[in-house]
């Protein structure tokens, strides 16, 4: 088969019913799985035990969903890592502005090595800093406590905010500043009068990823908190739905469909953000 | 040669760092610094009926003991999370929990790091408890914790598919196949917990036992216990009467399909009786041990924390817990059996008749090792039980490497 | 043109970031050399002491040890190689223009969001012998989880569904910046669509390929969450990787000397990693 050329020409030598295809075999792979959680999340426990489902839940059901919602550890989970999750976002695009644009704009000795440094650690092994973490939280009381994951998670969250803030400040023109700074604001103002409204659509990429990483954090959870009302909601789960000894697939899958809703809706809505801020700086 | 020259700017950040520790201050245990009722705190996995039941239990001890109060603290429901989490408590220093609990197999090593409170000092009726239960609480000589309640893991068998038990594992197989045959509906002959945890090696001990095996540290590679253990890789791999899929099932997916009616045999403990009413299998279960005399005893021990500040009503707590009539009443709810002979009663009989049947399986039944690195082994345990019930390694090898694996772990202590 | 009071703010601004991921990175990195140069086992406190490089000769020194190395690169070499593949695939694809293009995007996008550990028991429910996908369309009752190597095709599908769609999209933003012209210059040439790709999209491509084969290769060779969920190691210990093994030592065994030798280990390598990919990447460009 002889095609010319790329792209749309392509597209008439391939066999159109092909391409179709597989983008069906894209979607399809893509969704499917959560498909089928939220298949099981709509059945009663009986039908899923009983060993005989049909493609669609029998007699379909809401009941897992309302026993999540009146569980108290759910709701906590749940609630600790909206929690944990936005306070480490914060925190990290604010710190991030700051450090982004001194090292965008201002003279500092080293800041080659120092944004080195700052990619570096987004690359640092999560599991050889448990152990670590561990002893030092022990002393200081930051085990089983929400601000020890808010530091922890940072290794998630800072780097890419300050490697995505410096390059978008990097692309701003100086004049504006520089205007500014002649009226007599200082590098302070100008930063927060000036260039963060200027800033602010990279502000809520980098803010938006942040809290996508944070929500992804299952390694730090695990190894830090003890107390079943204060662990995070990807932690929960897994131990979620179970007396001691029985266990409840329904209720755990629609506890997991409960907390992938966040981060789909984040998708849908800002679909183009979290392109951009991924793929920022990659194909330079 | 950049990277040479991060790690150079690396090292020189760590004084910093090392410098600007300590800040913050650690938490404070002190809750109950006023006047006021004096609280303890109680530790305990398991939410659910059992947890239910522990709530209503420490109601009654609260209105019964005005001035103490009671704060649950419930931890992770997994039995080796649980236990690390009682440990990073431990290790940190903390009073408390001033009471928990504890699955029979740790207390030894909580006793041996010294973090448990000697209760013969607080005078135990000791002669109260069912006394097989009580070897788990005994480390040195001394009693460091007493059964709360005890779990028997025995072989569960359809009525109207077989009408005795199986005597031999031989028995058993004929058994499955022909009810497998006879009957379309039931899928499996025999379900176990063969998922890579704790739960597999009580199934192991409770089919070592009917072969006349047992778990001793020291000697595990008897011909026995290979015989038990080839027993389990062929009930998947050659006699099928087990499922592939039970290399992943744990005491709930084992319940679900005994309850639903689709095996004939499970090895499992007695919460399968109310956890199957209205299933399928409802009323047509018996309990027996494995082969006659196979059958795994779990005891969920309490203890005091050799830190606590409350140690006279934490003790009182555990007296009211371990007393007849609270024990029957838990019994009824949650099916867990009582830990005190005196529970097995008419009351108790009368209202569910299946715990004459618990209690035969109770009388045989016999408890991991008590070893004060039991995590340990229960680690080397699990992976070779894994790795036979895959078909990874034959059982006989297996055995061996185990073996000794495990006694070099016993043995250094 | 940056007045010179700039410079002590410069400091001052880039110096909360760089302490706290010195903090929770180098300075953890310092801590486990020490560590694993001593014993210390928090169990066992009365054991605590130096122990020179015992702890590094005993896991040098273990053949178990020596195997998850194994493992742990083979995976990484061959889920990273598929799932390049892969998302190549789907990029070309979707750098096309068809309709409904903007949805099939943002339903790519979805697992790449969704947490690591909500894609493992995904996985664990579809690939379930008796209630999974597989068994309800086909009958197919294999316990993949329960053979060596089906086991670790479910972790490399479940590990791949979440990242292939990184992959993608980074590869997608390399496509997109392609100027267009430089096939209409190959259409002239009369060379076809196959010798178009491979002369002229890939080495285009190279930067982009570059950067999601840094990611991925290092996020591979960590790989954790995944495992902890779906094998928990097993069958036996045929599926345990360095993170695992790392955080069995810390977590379970509580030996912070035999854990903080495994992280060193495990640091060493990624370093030497990504020092290659670096390495190798900018010889290329200095070339091209």
């Amino acid at each position: 088969m002889r095609a010319t050329g790329h792209g749309r020409r392509k597209a008439r030598a391939l066999p159109r019913a092909g391409f179709a295809l597989l983008v069906a075999a894209i979607l399809v792979s893509s969704l499917l799985p959560f498909l089928w959680i939220l298949r099981t999340s709509l059945m009663s426990s009986r039908e899923f035990s009983g060993g005989v489902a049909g493609l669609l839940p029998a007699d379909l059901t809401f009941s897992s969903y309302a026993e999540n919602f009146a569980d108290e550890t759910f709701l906590r989970s749940l609630g600790n890592s909206i929690l944990i999750c936005l306070a480490s976002t914060v925190l990290s695009v604010l710190l991030a502005t700051l450090a982004g644009y001194a090292l965008a704009r201002l003279r500092i000795r080293g800041a080659g090595i120092i944004l080195g440094f700052v990619l570096l650690a987004g690359f640092f092994p999560v599991l050889a800093m448990v152990g670590p973490l561990f002893l030092v939280y022990r002393e200081l009381g930051l085990l089983d406590s929400p601000a020890g994951l808010v530091i922890a998670y940072m290794v998630y969250t800072l780097p890419l905010a300050t490697w995505l803030l410096k390059n978008f400040f990097d692309q701003i023109p100086g004049s504006l500043e520089e205007a500014a700074m002649v009226d007599g604001a200082t590098r302070l103002q100008v930063l927060w009068r000036v260039v963060v409204p200027v800033a602010l659509p990279a502000v809520f990429t980098a803010a938006i990823l942040s809290f996508i990483l944070a929500w992804n954090d299952f390694a730090f959870a695990v190894s830090f908190l003890q107390t079943p009302s204060e662990f995070t909601a990807p932690q929960a789960i897994v131990n979620f739905g179970q007396s001691q000894f029985q266990i409840f697939y329904n209720r755990i899958d629609a506890a997991v469909v409960v907390i992938t809703l966040p981060v789909v809706l984040l998708v849908l809505f800002a679909q183009r953000r979290i392109v951009s801020g991924l793929t920022a700086g990659a194909v330079k | 040669m950049r990277i040479a020259r991060l790690t150079v700017a690396l090292t020189t950040g760590l004084a910093l760092v090392t410098a600007c520790g300590g800040t913050d201050g650690g938490k404070s245990d002190g809750a109950d610094a006023g006047g006021g009722p004096e609280t303890i705190v109680f530790a305990l996995a398991g939410l659910g009926p059992e947890g239910e039941a522990t709530q209503a239990a420490i109601k009654d001890f609260e209105r019964a003991n005005p001035s103490i109060k009671v704060e649950v603290q419930v931890l992770s429901t997994d039995a080796t999370q649980y236990l690390q989490q009682l440990q990073h408590r431990f290790v940190a220093g903390s009073g408390t929990p001033d009471v928990f609990k504890v699955d029979g197999i740790y207390p030894a090593s909580l006793a041996k790091a010294g973090w448990l409170l000697d209760l013969d000092t607080l005078k135990p009726d000791l002669g109260a408890f069912m006394p097989s239960s009580l070897t788990a609480g005994r480390y040195q000589g001394k009693t460091y914790a007493v059964p709360w309640f005890i779990n028997t893991e025995g072989l569960f068998y359809r009525t109207d598919l077989v009408k005795v038990p199986p005597k031999t594992p031989e028995e058993l197989v004929a058994a499955a196949q022909a009810a497998m045959k006879a009957n379309p509906k039931v899928k499996y002959g025999l379900a176990f917990e063969g998922a890579k945890y704790e739960g597999a090696i009580t199934a192991f001990l409770a089919m070592a036992g009917g072969f006349g095996g047992k778990l001793d540290p020291a000697n595990l590679d008897t011909p026995e216990n290979r015989r038990a253990l080839r027993f389990m890789r062929d009930s998947i791999h050659q006699t099928k009467i087990a499922p592939q899929a039970v290399t992943g099932w744990k005491e709930g997916e084992v319940q679900q399909a005994f309850s639903s009616g689709q095996a004939v045999f499970a090895l499992n403990w007695p919460f399968v009786f109310s956890a199957s009413e209205g299933m399928p299998a409802a009323g047509k279960i018996g309990f027996a041990p494995f082969a006659g005399t196979g059958a795994t005893l779990g005891a969920e021990m309490l203890a005091i924390n050799g830190k606590s500040a409350h140690t006279a009503a934490s003790w009182k707590l555990i007296q009211h817990l371990t007393s007849a009539d609270v024990q029957v009443k838990r019994a009824l709810a949650t099916g867990n059996p009582p830990s005190v002979t005196a529970a097995y009663n008419e009351t108790l009989f009368a209202e569910a008749p299946y715990f004459k049947q618990v209690q035969k399986v109770a009388e045989v039944a016999v408890q991991r090792p008590v070893a004060t690195n039991y995590p340990k082994i229960s680690d080397r345990l699990q992976t070779m039980l894994s790795s036979v019930l895959s078909n990874l390694t034959p059982p006989e090898q297996a055995l061996t490497t185990a073996a000794s694996e495990v006694r070099d772990i016993a043995a250094n202590g | 043109m940056a007045r010179p009071s700039s410079d002590r703010l410069g400091y001052l601004l880039v110096a909360p970031t760089v302490l706290i991921l010195l903090s929770i990175t180098a300075f953890p990195l310092a801590y486990n050399l020490w560590n694993s140069l001593r014993h210390v086992v928090l169990t066992d406190p009365s054991s605590a002491g130096f122990a020179g490089l015992e702890n590094y000769r005993a896991l040098l020194g273990d053949p178990q040890f020596a195997q998850v190395l194994a493992r742990t690169s083979l995976f990484t070499v061959v889920s990273v190689s598929v799932q390049m593949a892969v998302g190549l695939m789907v990029a070309l694809v979707l750098h096309r223009r068809f309709r409904g293009r903007g949805l099939v995007r943002a339903a790519v996008l979805i697992p790449w969001a969704v947490p690591t550990v909500v894609a493992a028991i995904s996985w664990k429910t579809m690939l379930d012998p008796q209630s999974g996908v597989l068994s309800f369309l086909f009958g197919v009752d294999t316990a993949w989880l329960a053979g060596e190597w089906t086991a670790w095709i479910a972790i490399a599908v479940a590990d791949g569904w979440k990242t292939v769609p990184f992959v993608a999209i980074i590869l997608l933003a390399g496509l997109q910046v392609i100027p267009g012209d430089i096939y209409e210059a190959a259409r002239v040439d009369g060379s076809g669509a196959w010798h178009a790709f491979w002369k002229l999209t890939l080495p285009l491509l190279k930067p982009a390929l570059m950067v999601a084969l840094i990611f991925r290769t290092l996020s591979a060779l960590l790989i954790f969450d995944v495992i902890f969920i779906l094998t928990g190691g097993g069958p036996g210990d045929t599926t345990e990787t360095l993170s695992y093994v790392t955080w069995r030592e810390f977590l379970v065994e509580s030996d912070f000397g035999g854990g903080g030798a495994v992280s060193v280990l495990m640091l060493v390598l990624s370093l030497v990693i990504a020092g290659a990919y670096t390495r190798l990447f900018r010889l290329d460009r200095r070339e091209g």
